[in-house]
This record gives C-alpha cells, sequence and structure tokens, in this order.
C-alpha cells in the first residue's frame, strides 16, 4: 500500500505546483507595471538628456520596487522547481518501489528487458531536464554542478548516477554509465567498486551565461558518454554550451581517425565529467 | 560646469519580462487550466525546463536592478567611484575622468544633442554604437564583470613604471646624467678669494705711504733721512712678515690650513659630507652614506652600475623564459607521441634533454 500513499502524494503535489505557477503569474504582471515604469523613465531622461536629482530619486525608488518584486518572483519560481524535483524524486521512489515488489506497470519496462532505444531515450531526457543551477546574487556553484568536482568526502547516494571503472570478463577496464545502488563496506552482489572507481555524475547543469566557469573549457580532457551508448571515453571538449540547453561539443579519442580523433561529437553537460585517469600504455 | 559631473553612468536596461506566451508554451498553457484539470506528470519536464528559463531572466534582472540601483545610490553619495567605468570597452578613455564620466549610452540619432546642452557631455561618441539600450536577455554577462575587473586593471597600470623592464634608454639617460656633473665640476670652483679687504687696502696705504716718504725724503733728505728711513723699513718689515703669516692659501679658502685639516679629517670619518662648492681638497675613498637623494657623481655611477646589472639579468631572464618555451614543446611532443600510442622517438628525447639543459644552465648564470 506504500504505493498508494505516494500517489496521493504526487497528485497533491501537483496541485500545489499548479498554484505556484498561478501566483507566479500573478507576480509577474503585477511587476510589469513598475517594470514599464522604469522603461517610461529611461526613455524620458534619454530624450531630456539630464539626470535630475528628480529623476535620480525617481529611478532608485522604481528600481528598489522592481528588485523587490524580481525577488519575490525569483522566490515562487524556486518554489515551483523544488516542487517538480520533489514529484521527481516520489515517481523515482514509487518506480524503484514497483521495482522490488515486482510489480510493473506498462510504462515502466524493467530495465533488464529495455529495448536499446527507449534507454537512449531515457537517457537523453535525464540530461535535458538535469536541474539548471540558477544561483541567487554572489552565490557561486556548488560541488557537482557543471564541471565543478565533488567535494572530496562526497559519498554517492543510492539513485545516483555515476561514471564507474569496471573491469570486463577479458580484463579490460571500462567506464561505465552507472547508477548506484548502495554503499556498503562488505562485499556485495554485481559490481562491487571502491569509490576511487567512481566519478559521481553532475547534478546541475550550469548556466554558461552566468556561470561559465563551472564549465569545461576547450581542450580539456574529459570523460564523455558516447553517444548512443552507456560507455565513457576520453574526449577533448571542442566547444562548451552556449545557452543552458546547449551540449558540449566534444572530440573522442578514436585511433580509426587519422589524427587520433573523431569529428566533433555532442554530449549533454550530464554526462561529461574530469578525467583524471593516467593512459599508461 | 556643474553639469559634467551631474551624469550617472547608467546603462539603460531594458527590463522587459520574458515573454512567456512565447517562449514557455507550456506554462502558458497550464496557467489557464482550471484546478480540476490539475498537471499532468508527463508535464514537468517541459515545465521544469520553461521554469528554469524565467527564473534565470527574473535572477538576471535582479542582477542588474541591483547594480544599477547601487551606481545611483554610490554616485547620490558623490563618491567618485571609477567603478563605473568599463573597462574593456573605453581604455581611452580612462585618462580624463572629465570625459569618461558621462556614459550614457544615447541612440546615434540624439548623439547630436550632445554639444547643445552640455559641453562635456558628447563622449556618447567615443563609445561604441553597438552599445545602445540592451536587450535584457542577451548582454547579461557584461553585467557582474565590468565593475571587477577595474581595480586590478587600475593598479597594475600605476605600479606598472616601478615594475617595468629598464630599457635602454633608461640606461643612456643615466648615461647622460653621469656626464653633466663632470662638465659642471670645473664651475664648481671659486675663483680665489684673493686677500682681504683690509688687509689689501693697508698693503696701498703703506704703498702710498711709501711714495710719499720717498718724496718726502727726497725734500727733506737732510733733515729726517735716517730716522724716515728706518721707519719707512720697519714698517716694510713689519708689513711683510705679517703678510707672511697671513698669506691666504692659493686656493682660496679663508679659514687656515689648520681648518682645512680638521675638516678632511672630519669628513674623512664620514661625520661631515664633503660640500662640493667649497673647494676643499680632495675628499676621496670613503662612501658617501645611503642619501639615497644625493646627486652625487658617485651614487649616480653606482645607480648607473646597478641598471646595468639589472639589464643584464635581465637578458638572462629572458633568455630562460625562451628555454622554457622550448622544454613545454618537448614536452607537449613527448605526450602528443604517447597518447598515439608510440614510444617518443630518440629525436624527440634528445630535443627534450637539450632543451631542459639548456635551461638549467641559464638558471645558474642567473643566479650566480
Amino acid at each position: 500500500m506504500a504505493l498508494v500513499s505516494t500517489d496521493t502524494k504526487i497528485a497533491e503535489y501537483l496541485t500545489e505546483l499548479h498554484q505556484l505557477i498561478k501566483q507566479t503569474q500573478e507576480e509577474r504582471s503585477r511587476s510589469e507595471h513598475n517594470l514599464l515604469n522604469i522603461q517610461k523613465t529611461h526613455e524620458r531622461m534619454q530624450t531630456e538628456n539630464k539626470t535630475s536629482p528628480y529623476y535620480r530619486t525617481k529611478l532608485r525608488g522604481l528600481y528598489t520596487t522592481a528588485k523587490a518584486d524580481a525577488e519575490a518572483e525569483c522566490s515562487i519560481l524556486r518554489h515551483a522547481l523544488d516542487k517538480i524535483a520533489e514529484i521527481k524524486s516520489l515517481l523515482e521512489e514509487r518506480r524503484i518501489a514497483a521495482k522490488m515488489a515486482g510489480v510493473y506497470s506498462d510504462s515502466d519496462p524493467p530495465r533488464k528487458t529495455m529495448r536499446r532505444g527507449v534507454l537512449m531515450t531515457l537517457l537523453q531526457q535525464s540530461a535535458m531536464t538535469l536541474p539548471l543551477w540558477i544561483g541567487k546574487p554572489g552565490e557561486s556553484p556548488p560541488p557537482l554542478c557543471g564541471a565543478i568536482p565533488a567535494s572530496s568526502d562526497y559519498v554517492a547516494k543510492p539513485g545516483d548516477k555515476v561514471a564507474a571503472r569496471v573491469k570486463a570478463v577479458d580484463g579490460d577496464e571500462q567506464w561505465i554509465l552507472a547508477e548506484v545502488v548502495s554503499y556498503s563496506h562488505s562485499t556485495n552482489k554485481r559490481h562491487t567498486l571502491s569509490r576511487r572507481r567512481i566519478i559521481p555524475l553532475p547534478q546541475w547543469k550550469a548556466n554558461p551565461e552566468t556561470d561559465p566557469e563551472a564549465l569545461f573549457s576547450k581542450d580539456h580532457l574529459v570523460l564523455a558518454l558516447y553517444p548512443q551508448t552507456t560507455c565513457f571515453y576520453r574526449a577533448l571538449i571542442h566547444t562548451p554550451p552556449h545557452r543552458p540547453q546547449d551540449d558540449y561539443s566534444v572530440l573522442f579519442e578514436d585511433t580509426s581517425y587519422a589524427d587520433g580523433y573523431s569529428p566533433p561529437l555532442n554530449v549533454a553537460q550530464r554526462y561529461v565529467v574530469a578525467c583524471k585517469e593516467n593512459k599508461k600504455k | 560646469m556643474s553639469e559634467l559631473k551631474d551624469c550617472p553612468p547608467l546603462k539603460y536596461y531594458d527590463f522587459k519580462p520574458v515573454e512567456h506566451g512565447k517562449l514557455c508554451p507550456r506554462y502558458t498553457a497550464v496557467l489557464s487550466r482550471s484546478d480540476d484539470d490539475g498537471i499532468g506528470i508527463e508535464e514537468l519536464d517541459t515545465l521544469q525546463l520553461e521554469l528554469e528559463t524565467l527564473l534565470s531572466s527574473a535572477n538576471r534582472r535582479l542582477r542588474a536592478l541591483e547594480e544599477q540601483r547601487q551606481i545611483l545610490t554610490d554616485w547620490q553619495d558623490k563618491k567618485v567611484d571609477k567603478r563605473f567605468l568599463k573597462p574593456g570597452k573605453e581604455a581611452d578613455l580612462m585618462t580624463t575622468p572629465r570625459h569618461s564620466k558621462p556614459k550614457k549610452q544615447k541612440l546615434d540619432g540624439k548623439g547630436s544633442h550632445g554639444p547643445g546642452p552640455g559641453p562635456g557631455r558628447p563622449k556618447s561618441k567615443n563609445l561604441q554604437p553597438k552599445i545602445q539600450e540592451y536587450e535584457f536577455n542577451e548582454d547579461p554577462q557584461d553585467i557582474p564583470r565590468n565593475p571587477k575587473n577595474d581595480a586590478p586593471n587600475r593598479f597594475w597600470a600605476s605600479v606598472e613604471p616601478y615594475c617595468a623592464d629598464i630599457t635602454n634608454e633608461e640606461i643612456r639617460v643615466l648615461e647622460e646624467l653621469l656626464k653633466t656633473p663632470e662638465d659642471e665640476a670645473e664651475y664648481y670652483k671659486v675663483p680665489v678669494l684673493g686677500k682681504h679687504y683690509s688687509q689689501r687696502w693697508a698693503q696701498e696705504d703703506l704703498l702710498e705711504e711709501q711714495r710719499d716718504g720717498a718724496r718726502a725724503n727726497e725734500k727733506k733728505k737732510g733733515v729726517m733721512g735716517p730716522l724716515s728711513e728706518l721707519d719707512a723699513k720697519d714698517v716694510d718689515a713689519l708689513l711683510k712678515k705679517s703678510e707672511s703669516q697671513h698669506d691666504p692659501p692659493e686656493d682660496g679658502c679663508p679659514f687656515g690650513p689648520l681648518t682645512q685639516r680638521l675638516l678632511q679629517a672630519l669628513v674623512e670619518e664620514n661625520i661631515i659630507s664633503p660640500m662640493e662648492d667649497s673647494p676643499i681638497p680632495e675628499v676621496s675613498g670613503k662612501d658617501m652614506g645611503n642619501d639615497g637623494a644625493s646627486t652625487s657623481p658617485r651614487s649616480q655611477g653606482k645607480a648607473f652600475r646597478l641598471a646595468r646589472e639589472e639589464m643584464h639579468k635581465q637578458e638572462l631572464r629572458q633568455r630562460v623564459r625562451v628555454a622554457d618555451n622550448e622544454v613545454m614543446e618537448a614536452f607537449r611532443r613527448i605526450m602528443a607521441a604517447r597518447q598515439k600510442k608510440r614510444t617518443p622517438t630518440k629525436k624527440e628525447k634528445d630535443q627534450a634533454w637539450k632543451a631542459l639543459r639548456e635551461r638549467e644552465s641559464i638558471l645558474k648564470l642567473l643566479d650566480g
């Protein structure tokens, strides 16, 4: 019956989200009036070509009001985004619970029998909906935002997506896309890996317009997920994204090409991590 | 002229809110739904993206508002805050604060208004015409950056003359400075004082009297003969003796040889610094003390020598930099070779070693 209560909660949250969105719009229409005033004052100041104390004080007052409005709008928007994140995590919980309970719904086929195309779509969606980091003025991007590495004592939580280095049957080491099931010291089924072999994937996208320092720059060596696969390979950044929704353009190391690198391929921010491995050959 | 200072460098941002009708369709659709319809789970992703767009634009607006408001407040307090300058775009305006303060971004058509209302106003022509009223979404990057970047630029600009490399020009200036004192040294010699006037007059008077006496003698030869001669002789002898005692030395120093010797001893002991315009003979040998401001030839020579040494060191440092680059090049070549999964060739290894050794030898020279 755990599923039911999750459903109810989800429904509840959705309603709340709806309310929040409506509130946002109310706030925005309210502040629009003030913004128009500001625009008119700007125009007048420019045509008359002077800034008398009257104008200055007036502008300052308008700016202060607009600032308060913008802050309110930001705050509601953040609530709404948080609400969405909560709903998503509830959905995720539901999915995991369903898998454990052995109940499969039609829309969520179990991973084992998932077709490759479906998996790829899921991956793509996951990349697209990675939350964008929008810092308040003065806030700098946290660890695991874009290119900012995890803090050294970070422990990946169950459900986190990571890049993991595993040994294949023939002894070759490969970086693969993996999901953390649990972190424990004891031996376990499937892959048991030491922390050194795990690189957590970013949890936020970095916004190129406000936090470009949280992005990898050109020619940086990274591990990137090869398109249409679930494996990470070494690559050099060709171009970082310009807009928040854009992907990195990377050059994969590929000995089958003349210069040793593939043509530029697009990889989402979510699937690009720093490469610390030294190639010893 | 007070108008000149009265223009705060405001940027007239276009604070237009995001057109959610165009850019956020899902958001708009949701808005128009009644409460019963609610939101579907499948819409969450798109909603998330749209909300993120709205939030980031509101955020940018917030930052810009804050910045502009701050400018107005500071400027209100009449602080001369060079933060107003946009360093990257207006380097040429940095020189005169008058000209650079009025940073109003006017439309080109209105630029002609400039000379009319205020003489100092028209610097908008210097500004790049593309800095018009900003479409807010397009140019957010400049906002936080510009105030931050200015201070370090100004600091380094002011420190630049002290840290810059010594050029040949400056060496030449020092050389010229050194030469001129040598020429002038001759002018420092004060002409000999000569005898003091009282003595001279006494001598002249004596001569006069002698002549008179001689004439008188001739007239009164018989009467005063022996006496006057004796007198004259005596007087002469006396005078001569006194002269010889008080004869001023050749170089015109009025203080006598004892004083001279005393002064020389004192200077040698470094208690008194020698004055170039009083011709005390040759105070050579000891250093002049650490008076950095003195313009004596000795300290100038020192500065000259130091400048020469520094030039030499600079050349060496330059060579070190070149050697560094060569080492880096060799390193890169080897890394490229490794990436391509082949061992670096002997040639590459040799190059690397050569570059390393060269660099080490230059460094040793530098330290030595």
